[in-house]
C-alpha cells in the first residue's frame, strides 16, 4: 500500500520542466495583464496574483496526493460538478444573457470551468476500469459519451457554447487517444456532419448563429464582426517587435469587450509583436508536449488518460482563443489558459497541471 | 490497489499520443503562420490603419478667388471674420452672462443661459458658435475680458462684396452646401459647412473660384499616447502637408462706374432690368436687375428680418430680370420686322401706307396708338405706327421671314453668356401657330392676326433684356451679333493671366448699307425728331438712337387662377432699346421696366440718362488720363466727327 502524501517523491522527482513551462506562461500572462489593463491595473493584477497563488497551492496539493487515490473519488467529484451545473442553471447569476456564474460576494465562480477537469478524471477512471485491447468501438463509447454529454448539455444550456465545445473536443481527443477504432471515428464524424444542419437550425441561439455567420462573411453584420475585426487590427499592428509595454493604443483606446478574459492575446500581440506571440506559442507547445510525454510514460491508463485530457484541454483552448483573435475561428468565449484573467479558469488549469505533475512523479514506481 | 491489465492498451495509447503531438505542433505552426501573415506581411498596413486613430487630418481651406471689375476694382473678396465660440462644459452661468454683456452690441440676438444649455445639451465638450463675425469693438472688449478658458475667438474667411447690392444678381452669393448636394459633390472635395456659389458668376465659375483645399496631418494627443515618440512620416503614406491653392481671380467685363450709373437710373422703378453692352466687343459693361439683394447678407448669416424682407418680397428680388425673365418685346421688335421686309425686298423705304388708327380684319380691329395719316417706314418706326406693320404683315410668307430674322439676330436662343438661369425666350414660327391653333381647336387655320401681332412685337414673342441689347448692338455695328461676355479674363491668385476671353462674334448678319442707313436714321428719329415716341426724353448731351416699346400685359383675370391682376400689374411693360452715341456708337442697351407704362415715357428716360452719364464718365476719364488732349467724346454730338473703326 502507499501513503497519501509522498513528500519525498515530490522532492526527488520534481518535474522541473513542467513547472518551468507553467511559470513561463504565468509570467507572460502577468506581463500582458499589466500592459492591457487600463486604470484597474493594480486591482486586476493583485487579484490575478492571488488566484495564481491559490492555484499554485492546489497544484502542489493535487500533485502530492497519489492519483490512484484521487481516482477513487473521480465519479463522486464528477457527480458534484454536474450537480453544480444544474444548480447554476437555476440560481446562477445572470450576466449578459447567460447563467454561468455563482456569485460568491467579492468574486464569481464558474462551475463549468472546474467541470472540465472533473470530466477528464471521470473519463480516465472509466477508461482505466474498462480495458479494450481490440480498440474501442461504438458500444464502448456509450458510457463515456454519457459522462461527457450530460454536462455538455448543461453547459450549452447556460448557454456557454465555447466551454461546451471545448469539453466535447477534449472528450473526443481523449477517446481517440485511448484506442478508439478509426472506423468508429470515421463513422462518428459522418454523423456529426449530418447532425450539423438540425443543430444549426434548432440548437443555436440567434447571437451564436450570427457570430458564426459574421465569421464566414464579415460584411453580413458589421456589428457582430466588429469584435474580431478590432482584435485582428490590434494583432496585425504589433508587427515584429510590438509597440511595447503600455503602448498598445488599440487595446487602450478602444474598449474591446472581455479584453482581459477572452482577448488577452490581442493585447499581447499588439504590445509584443510576432516575437512575443512566438514565445507564447513556444511556451504552450512545451507545456502541452510535456504533458503528452508524461502521458506516454504513465504506468496506467488513468494517468495516461488524465494527462492526455489536460493536454487536450490546453491545446484546444489555446487554439480556439488564438484562432478567434487572429480571425481564423469564430468568436466564442474560450479563455487563454493561465494568461486570461479569471479565477475559475486559473484554478481549473492549475488543478489539471497538478494532476499531470502527480502522474509525472509516479511514472516509475508504485 | 491494482487493477488487472492496467498496462494494457498503453503501447497503442503511446503511439497515438506521438501522432497527436505532431498534429499539435502542426496546428501551432499554422497559428504561427497566421500571426506571421498578420503581423509581418500585413503588419505595416494594420499599423497604419490603427494609427490613423491618432492622426488627425486638418483641412486647410483655400482662399476663394476675388472678383474684380474691368478696371480692377474689387467686387467680391474674402476677408477674415471673427466668430466667438464657447465650450459649454467650461463656462459657468456667471461667465456666460458676462460674455453676453460684452456681446450686447452684436446685431444677432444671443441665447440666454437656459436656452444655451438646451441648445448645447448633446455636445457639451465641443465648441459652440455663439456669434458670427463680431465687430472690431466687440473684439477689443472681448480680448480685455477673456478670462474664461471656455471662450475663444476663431478667425474664419468670409466672403465680402464691398459694393453691397451693386451687381448682386450678376455676382451671385455663397452659402453652405446642402446635405443633398454633398451626395454628388463630395467627390469633388466638398465637405459639410463648405460654401458654394449660388447664383451669378459665383455659381458659373465656382470651379475656378474655389481653389484647392490643402491638408496637414497632425498627431493628436490622446490619453496614454505620447505623440513625440511616434514618427508621423512612419504612419502616413504620401505627404504630411499639402498647402492649399487659392482660387483664381475673375476679372469681369463689368465696369463698376457704369454699373453704378445703371443702378442709379433704375432705382426709382419698382422692378426692371438694364443691360449695357460695349458695342465694340459685345462685352457686358453693366447689367442690373431691380429689386435686388445684398450679396453680403445672402452670404453671411441671414437675419430673420432680412430673410422675411427678401423672401416675402412679391417682386422676387433674386430673379435676374436681365436674363432670366422674358417679356414681349413690344415695338422694339419692329426693327426686326422692318429689317426682314427691307432685306428681302418686300418693301421699299419710300412706300407709303395710310394709318386710320386701326386695321379691320373680319370682325377684329387691330389698333394703332393714334391716327398717323400717311406713313412711310421712317415715320412708322419714329412714331411707332402699328398700322404700317400690319399692312406689311399681310404680305404672303412674311411670318417665316420674321422668324428667320429674329433667330438670325439671336432671339429665341440662349445668348451664350453662360450665367446661370438664362432664359432663351421664344420666337414662334408659322408651324407653331398652326399647331397651337389646331390644338386649341377653336380655329384650325393659321390666323393672319398672329402675324399682325408678331409684326409689332406682341403675340407669343418672348425676349430677354440681354437679347434685345444684343439685337441693337448688331444694328449699331452693321450686323455683328456678339457673344456677350461677362468674364474678361481669369488670373491666378498671384496675378498670372491664365485665360483671356477675346471678344467673340456669334455671327455676321449681312445687312445692306442702304437698309442700315434707313433703320439707323429711323432710330435716331425716335429720340431726336419731334413726334418721335421718345422725343420727350431726348438729350442735349448725347445723341441717342433707339426704339421704344410698350409690351401689352394681360388686363383680364389670370386664365389659370382666375385672379384679377393687381393694380400695378395693369400697366404695360415699358421698353427702350438702342445705342449711343448715334453716329459713333459705343454702347448698346436695353431697358425694361416691368409694368412701367409707356416705353417712351418710362424706359427711354432711363436709357437716355444712362447714355448721358456714360458719356460724362468717358469724358472725365479721358480728362484724367490725358488732360492735354481734347476729350475723345465731347459733350455735344460733335463726337460724330471722330470716326472710329467699326468692328467687322
Amino acid at each position: 500500500m502507499f501513503r497519501v502524501f509522498h513528500w519525498r517523491k515530490l522532492f526527488h522527482r520534481f518535474d522541473w520542466t513542467l513547472v518551468f513551462a507553467t511559470l513561463v506562461v504565468i509570467v507572460l500572462g502577468f506581463v500582458n495583464l499589466w500592459g492591457s489593463a487600463r486604470e484597474s491595473q493594480y486591482q486586476l493584477f493583485a487579484r490575478q496574483l492571488s488566484w495564481i497563488g491559490l492555484g499554485g497551492l492546489i497544484f502542489f496539493v493535487v500533485a502530492s496526493i497519489d492519483y490512484r487515490i484521487l481516482s477513487r473519488y473521480a465519479y463522486f467529484a464528477y457527480g458534484i460538478g454536474t450537480f453544480l451545473l444544474v444548480v447554476v442553471l437555476v440560481t446562477g447569476k445572470m450576466v449578459g444573457g447567460s447563467r454561468r456564474w455563482f456569485d460568491l460576494g467579492p468574486s464569481h465562480f464558474q462551475p463549468s470551468e472546474i467541470v472540465k477537469v472533473l470530466i477528464i478524471l471521470a473519463l480516465a477512471k472509466y477508461l482505466n476500469d474498462t480495458p479494450a485491447l481490440e480498440g474501442r468501438s461504438l458500444k464502448h463509447l456509450l458510457v463515456p459519451l454519457g459522462l461527457a454529454g450530460f454536462p455538455v448539455f448543461l453547459v450549452a444550456a447556460q448557454p456557454d457554447l465555447g466551454t461546451a465545445m471545448v469539453i466535447m473536443l477534449v472528450f473526443a481527443t481523449v477517446m481517440v487517444a485511448a484506442s478508439m477504432k478509426l472506423k468508429t471515428l470515421a463513422g462518428l464524424l459522418t454523423v456529426g456532419v449530418l447532425a450539423a444542419a438540425p443543430i444549426w437550425e434548432y440548437g443555436l441561439h440567434t447571437y451564436q448563429k450570427n457570430r458564426v455567420l459574421a465569421f464566414i462573411n464579415p460584411a453580413l453584420d458589421p456589428a457582430t464582426a466588429w469584435q474580431p475585426r478590432l482584435a485582428m487590427n490590434a494583432v496585425g499592428s504589433g508587427r515584429f517587435l510590438g509597440k511595447g509595454l503600455l503602448e498598445g493604443n488599440q487595446i487602450r483606446q478602444r474598449s474591446l469587450p472581455a479584453q482581459w478574459t477572452d482577448f488577452p492575446f490581442a493585447a499581447l500581440a499588439e504590445e509584443w509583436g510576432f516575437l512575443g506571440c512566438s514565445i507564447v506559442l513556444l511556451a504552450y507547445s512545451v507545456l502541452i508536449l510535456w504533458c503528452l510525454k508524461i502521458a506516454s510514460e504513465a504506468r496506467d491508463r488513468f494517468g495516461a488518460a488524465t494527462c492526455i485530457g489536460v493536454a487536450a484541454l490546453l491545446f484546444w483552448q489555446v487554439t480556439i482563443n488564438i484562432g478567434m483573435v487572429t480571425g481564423v475561428l469564430p468568436v466564442v468565449g474560450v479563455t487563454l489558459p493561465l494568461i486570461s484573467y479569471g479565477g475559475s479558469s486559473v484554478l481549473t488549469i492549475m488543478t489539471g497541471l497538478g494532476l499531470v505533475m502527480g502522474v509525472s512523479l509516479r511514472r516509475y514506481s508504485y | 490497489m491494482q487493477i488487472a491489465g492496467q498496462s494494457a492498451e498503453l503501447p497503442e495509447i503511446r503511439r497515438r499520443v506521438r501522432i497527436m503531438a505532431i498534429l499539435i505542433l502542426v496546428s501551432f505552426l499554422g497559428l504561427a503562420g497566421r500571426l506571421f501573415y498578420l503581423q509581418i506581411v500585413e503588419g505595416d498596413n494594420f499599423y497604419r490603419m490603427t494609427s490613423e486613430a491618432v492622426i488627425r487630418t486638418k483641412t486647410l481651406p483655400a482662399l476663394r478667388g476675388e472678383i474684380r471689375d474691368r478696371n480692377g476694382r474689387v467686387l467680391a473678396t474674402t476677408r477674415a471674420s471673427y466668430n466667438v465660440e464657447v465650450v459649454p462644459d467650461r463656462i459657468d452661468r456667471q461667465q456666460y452672462e458676462r460674455l453676453l454683456l460684452v456681446l450686447a452690441e452684436h446685431p444677432t440676438p444671443l441665447p440666454e443661459w437656459e436656452s444655451f444649455l438646451e441648445k448645447t445639451a448633446k455636445r457639451r465638450d465641443r465648441p459652440y458658435q455663439l456669434a458670427q463675425d463680431v465687430s472690431r469693438s466687440i473684439m477689443a472688449s472681448l480680448e480685455a475680458d477673456m478670462d474664461s478658458r471656455g471662450t475663444s475667438v476663431v478667425a474664419i474667411p468670409r466672403r465680402e462684396y464691398p459694393f453691397k447690392q451693386l451687381a448682386s444678381h450678376t455676382l451671385g452669393y455663397l452659402n453652405e452646401v446642402s446635405a443633398d448636394e454633398l451626395r454628388t459633390l463630395s467627390e469633388e472635395g466638398y465637405r459639410p459647412s463648405d460654401l458654394i456659389g449660388r447664383a451669378g458668376v459665383e455659381k458659373q465659375l465656382e470651379p475656378y473660384l474655389r481653389g484647392r483645399k490643402g491638408f496637414r496631418k497632425i498627431l493628436a494627443e490622446r490619453r496614454g499616447i505620447r505623440p513625440s515618440e511616434i514618427q508621423l512620416s512612419d504612419l502616413v503614406d504620401g505627404p504630411i502637408e499639402v498647402a492649399p491653392v487659392p482660387g483664381e481671380n475673375l476679372i469681369l467685363t463689368v465696369d463698376v462706374d457704369v454699373q453704378k450709373i445703371v443702378e442709379r437710373a433704375l432705382a426709382p422703378h419698382r422692378a426692371g432690368a438694364v443691360v449695357v453692352l460695349d458695342v465694340e466687343t459685345g462685352r457686358i459693361l453693366a447689367m442690373a436687375s431691380t429689386p435686388g439683394f445684398d450679396s453680403n447678407e445672402m452670404s453671411g448669416q441671414l437675419t430673420l428680418d432680412a430673410s422675411a424682407r427678401l423672401f416675402g418680397n412679391p417682386f422676387r428680388p433674386f430673379r435676374h430680370r436681365a436674363l432670366s425673365e422674358t417679356y414681349g418685346p413690344g415695338s422694339t421688335f419692329k426693327v426686326v420686322s422692318a429689317l426682314a421686309a427691307l432685306e428681302d425686298g418686300l418693301i421699299s423705304p419710300d412706300e407709303k401706307t395710310r394709318c386710320n388708327h386701326f386695321v379691320q380684319i373680319g370682325r377684329r380691329r387691330f389698333k394703332c396708338t393714334k391716327n398717323h395719316g400717311v406713313v412711310n417706314l421712317h415715320k412708322a418706326i419714329v412714331e411707332s405706327c402699328n398700322v404700317y406693320f400690319y399692312e406689311l404683315a399681310m404680305r404672303p410668307g412674311i411670318m417665316n421671314r420674321f422668324t428667320r430674322y429674329a433667330n438670325e439676330l439671336g432671339l429665341g436662343a440662349p445668348s451664350g453668356v453662360g450665367l446661370p438661369g438664362e432664359n432663351p425666350g421664344f420666337i414662334p414660327t408659322e408651324q407653331w401657330h398652326r399647331e397651337r391653333a389646331h390644338s386649341e381647336s377653336n380655329n384650325s387655320t393659321f390666323m393672319i392676326g398672329h402675324v399682325l401681332n408678331t409684326a409689332i412685337g406682341e403675340g407669343a414673342n418672348r425676349v430677354t433684356a440681354l437679347q434685345m441689347a444684343l439685337v441693337y448692338t448688331a444694328l449699331a455695328t452693321n450686323g455683328v451679333l456678339w457673344l456677350p461676355q461677362i468674364i474678361e479674363r481669369i488670373e491666378s491668385y498671384d496675378g498670372k493671366v491664365l485665360e483671356t476671353f477675346p471678344p467673340r462674334v456669334r455671327r455676321h448678319i449681312s445687312i445692306s448699307p442702304e437698309t442700315m442707313a434707313v433703320l439707323k436714321n429711323a432710330l435716331v428719329g425716335v429720340v431726336n425728331t419731334p413726334g418721335g415716341t421718345a422725343y420727350k426724353a431726348r438729350s442735349t448731351l448725347v445723341k441717342v438712337a433707339g426704339k421704344t416699346g410698350t409690351s401689352q400685359v394681360r388686363k383680364g383675370p389670370d386664365p389659370k387662377t382666375g385672379e384679377p391682376p393687381l393694380p400695378h400689374e395693369q400697366l404695360d411693360h415699358a421698353w427702350f432699346a438702342g445705342f449711343a452715341p448715334a453716329d459713333n456708337p459705343r454702347i448698346a442697351f436695353a431697358v425694361i421696366i416691368e409694368h412701367g407704362g409707356h416705353g417712351g415715357d418710362v424706359a427711354a428716360p432711363v436709357a437716355v440718362n444712362i447714355s448721358e452719364r456714360y458719356m460724362e464718365l468717358l469724358t472725365s476719364r479721358h480728362a484724367d488720363a490725358s488732360p492735354s488732349t481734347p476729350p475723345g467724346v465731347s459733350r455735344t454730338a460733335t463726337a460724330a466727327s471722330q470716326a472710329r473703326p467699326m468692328v467687322p
